[in-house]
């Protein structure tokens, strides 16, 4: 094992060609997960509700949209969002946005599932309770229904955004200059030296999302420890 | 489907479908060795003995926290490093196997070659540490009520586990599992990075040849929606005989 | 549902969209967008100690940026993505040893040739000799290129790989996993050179096809064409063309090749 070939590129995998070109790297590889996390945190939230309070075609319409995003591969999602919607739209979308999209959809239609689940584990009795209080049927979800389930749901956010950090790994097939795509830049260039460049890009991964797995670990606490929704 | 579907010419039809058999086959052979790692590992994790449990607790944090992309990368590009030479030549010549009687030839193959290994390797690791995770939930799932229950009547420790509480973890983990498959069939179009002839590989190929790039992604799309889909199905048809034998309730 | 959604984007898809001339965008964006290679020395790679994209092809883009007094903005890409990179309108111009092909100019246009190689081979000393060895071979392709085609075509015994880039194919190689790799000989010339072992391995000499290089141009943008043809023919007349091809294969470099060919010997539009 020699490391030299990763200490002399210690800048460009950490954070890219910055500061005389885009910012890429492992500082890349945050900054795209802090948005698709962020994103799929907002549209797992609002298609959860919807789907936990929708009923009938809506209710069907949705589950088959939400299936789609469950069952296409993220490589495909992110090759038809490149290199095809572009086409449809008649303007380009900037790479970064549509990995940011790709992933914000995938991980929003899982999490939509874990938010309805969620609210629904709250029992009948605090609808019943919210609406002879009189509240609507939206007020009894907002004040009571939601704050309730956010912390059962809280374990599954976070083990999205683990997921969501891996797979901005994926980036590397548009050519996103993220942690994954650099490594193979230098691993190219050196050519002798795969196992000790990519050793150390798995643990850069390994401290983001470890950090991210122990928080996801101390939320549960003595509640059941959810698996993990989804992987890759 | 007719060959000729959406306008692509059958023989670019024909080397999608041969992608999908590779992606079938790939991520099959993947789930199965990955459920019998994942039994394992999950036996390691449960056990008191920190000679098992510390590895199994290094294991999951490091397969579960680290890309796939890049597990897939060390295991292709540092493969010859790790695996033993022989192993490695007899990997990278392709073998024929042929089954026969007498003379005769029933069956002949080409046994799959070093990327596909390496792929299988990566899938398989990767999926072993979420499915050993699963059983875990699921055995975690089985009320206490349940073991009690079992050694009031007298049972050893060890039968009230395998006959009392595996029975029900199996069946709380059934839906995970499956989930876990889907994510595996999903995850192997990640092994077209190292040259697996899968069907992502194969939808590049026919876009490289014939430009078509809706017709080719359109078509490898709607073949994994329709794997992850009949797996799907599989478990819903299987949870409804369930609710059928036991009625409602008793399980979910 | 998914079905109605996939004949809707191809409906889309053909009605196509409208927009301005390309060239008057790119003024008006003051940038140039070109997609180059990033693992590929001479041609496109990342230096070390820069961090940024160098080679032949970026010091072509360079040229054109310059004249048209805008700012070049380099975007990595493999063989596979380069049609697509243009097609999609992701970049304005591809110069990633990007080979004419009649196929290719029905999707996108191409600039009058500005490079000449022909397919090769690598492959460990001794291994390859003649074209007639190759039906027998598990050689390593990069995606999406003609020399993969071209092999499928002309020796259908070979067994072939494809990788994303040509060094992935070289590991491979270099694992085993293959017997040869092709690639344009240029290319293979520069992967060599910076092979840490590169007494073991070799390019035979035979070539199974001749391969002209020209700049990648969205489809239908005449102004932009003319403008590209026109900045390679004073290039070529200025003498920079010249000194472009010396910083990079001349004789001072780690991949010496004498220069056969020069911008105007063919016109293939």
């Amino acid at each position: 094992m020699n490391f030299d070939v990763v200490l002399n590129n210690l800048p460009y995998l950490l954070w890219g060609a910055w500061p005389q070109g885009p910012i890429g790297g492992a500082a890349l590889t945050v900054w795209l997960s802090l948005l698709s996390g962020v994103a799929s945190a907002v549209i797992g939230l609002v298609l959860g509700i919807w789907l936990y309070m929708s009923r009938g075609a809506v209710h069907s319409v949705l589950i088959l949209f939400l299936g789609f995003f469950r069952a296409i591969p993220v490589l495909m999602l992110i090759f038809w969002t490149y290199f095809l919607l572009p086409v449809v739209l008649g303007f380009s979308v900037p790479e970064l946005t549509t990995v940011v999209c790709a992933l914000a959809l995938i991980g929003g239609a899982y999490l939509a599932h874990s938010v309805a689940a969620g609210l629904r584990s709250v029992g009948g009795g605090q609808w019943e309770a919210g609406i002879s209080l009189g509240l609507g049927r939206w007020r009894v979800l907002w004040l009571i229904v939601l704050p309730q389930s956010l912390r059962r749901m809280a374990p599954s956010f976070v083990n999205q955004w683990i997921s969501l950090i891996k797979d901005t790994s994926l980036a590397y097939v548009i050519g996103v200059p993220e942690l994954s795509f650099v490594a193979t830049q230098v691993n190219n260039r050196a050519m002798v030296y795969p196992a000790e460049i990519f050793l150390f890009v798995a643990f850069v991964y390994f401290v983001i999302c470890g950090v991210l797995d122990l928080v996801a670990t101390a939320i549960a606490g003595e509640a059941e420890p959810e698996a993990r929704t989804r992987s890759v | 489907m007719s060959l000729a579907a959406f306008g692509l010419a059958p023989i670019y039809v024909e080397w999608l479908l041969w992608g999908f058999a590779v992606t079938l086959l790939l991520s099959a052979s993947a789930c199965v060795a990955a459920t019998l790692g994942g039994v394992l590992l999950c036996a390691a994790r449960i056990s008191p003995l920190a000679v098992l449990h510390v590895p199994a607790r290094i294991y999951l944090g490091v397969f579960r926290n680290t890309p796939l992309l890049v597990q897939i990368f060390f295991w292709y590009f540092a493969g010859s490093a790790i695996f033993p030479t022989p192993l490695l030549d007899w990997f990278n010549n392709p073998h024929t196997v042929v089954l026969g009687f007498g003379g005769q030839t029933w069956l002949s193959f080409r046994l799959p070659s070093f990327e596909f290994w390496a792929g299988f390797t990566a899938l398989t690791f990767y999926t072993t540490a979420f499915i050993a995770e699963e059983f875990r939930a699921g055995l975690r799932a089985v009320p206490a009520g349940q073991r009690e229950g079992g050694l009031s009547l007298g049972l050893s420790p060890a039968l009230v586990f395998f006959l009392v509480v595996v029975p029900q973890a199996a069946r709380h983990a059934f839906a995970p599992l499956l989930g876990q498959y889907m994510n595996a069939v999903k995850n192997s179009s990640l092994t077209m990075a190292i040259g697996v002839a899968e069907l992502s590989y194969a939808s590049r190929q026919v876009e490289t040849e014939t430009f078509q790039t809706f017709e080719a992604f359109g078509i490898a799309t709607v073949l994994y929606i329709l794997a992850v889909a009949v797996i799907e199905g599989t478990g819903e048809l299987v949870q409804r005989r369930r609710e059928k034998k036991y009625g409602r309730g008793a399980l979910s | 549902m998914k079905l109605g959604a996939l004949v809707l984007l191809a409906a889309v898809f053909v009605g196509g969209a409208a927009h301005a001339d390309r060239l008057d965008d790119i003024k008006k964006a003051g940038v140039l967008r070109v997609a180059a290679f990033d693992s590929n020395p001479p041609f496109g790679y990342v230096d070390e100690k820069s961090r940024q994209i160098v080679g032949l092809d970026v010091d072509y883009a360079k040229a054109f940026a310059d004249k048209l007094g805008v700012k070049l903005e380099l975007r990595p890409t493999n063989p596979a993505n380069r049609i697509p990179l243009l097609t999609s309108g992701n970049v304005d111009l591809v110069l990633a040893n990007f080979t004419i092909t009649e196929e290719r100019a029905k999707q996108v246009d191409f600039s009058v040739p500005y490079f000449s190689s022909g397919q090769q081979f690598l492959a460990k000393k001794g291994v390859l000799k003649s074209p007639d060895q190759l039906n027998s071979l598990r050689i390593g392709a990069d995606k999406g290129t003609t020399n993969e085609i071209v092999l499928r075509r002309d020796f259908p015994g070979a067994t072939i790989i494809s990788y994303d880039d040509t060094p992935f194919a070289f590991t491979a190689l270099r694992n085993g996993n293959v017997q040869a790799i092709t690639q344009d000989g240029p290319k293979l010339v520069g992967l060599l050179a910076n092979v840490p072992d590169k007494e073991n391995y070799e390019i035979p000499e035979f070539t199974i096809s001749n391969d002209y290089i020209g700049v990648g141009i969205p489809k239908g943008e005449k102004r932009l064409v003319e403008f590209v043809n026109e900045t390679l023919t004073e290039l070529e007349t200025a003498g920079k063309a010249q000194a472009i091809y010396d910083a990079w294969f001349g004789p001072d470099t780690k991949t010496p090749l004498p220069r056969l060919f020069k911008i105007g010997d063919k016109q293939t539009n």
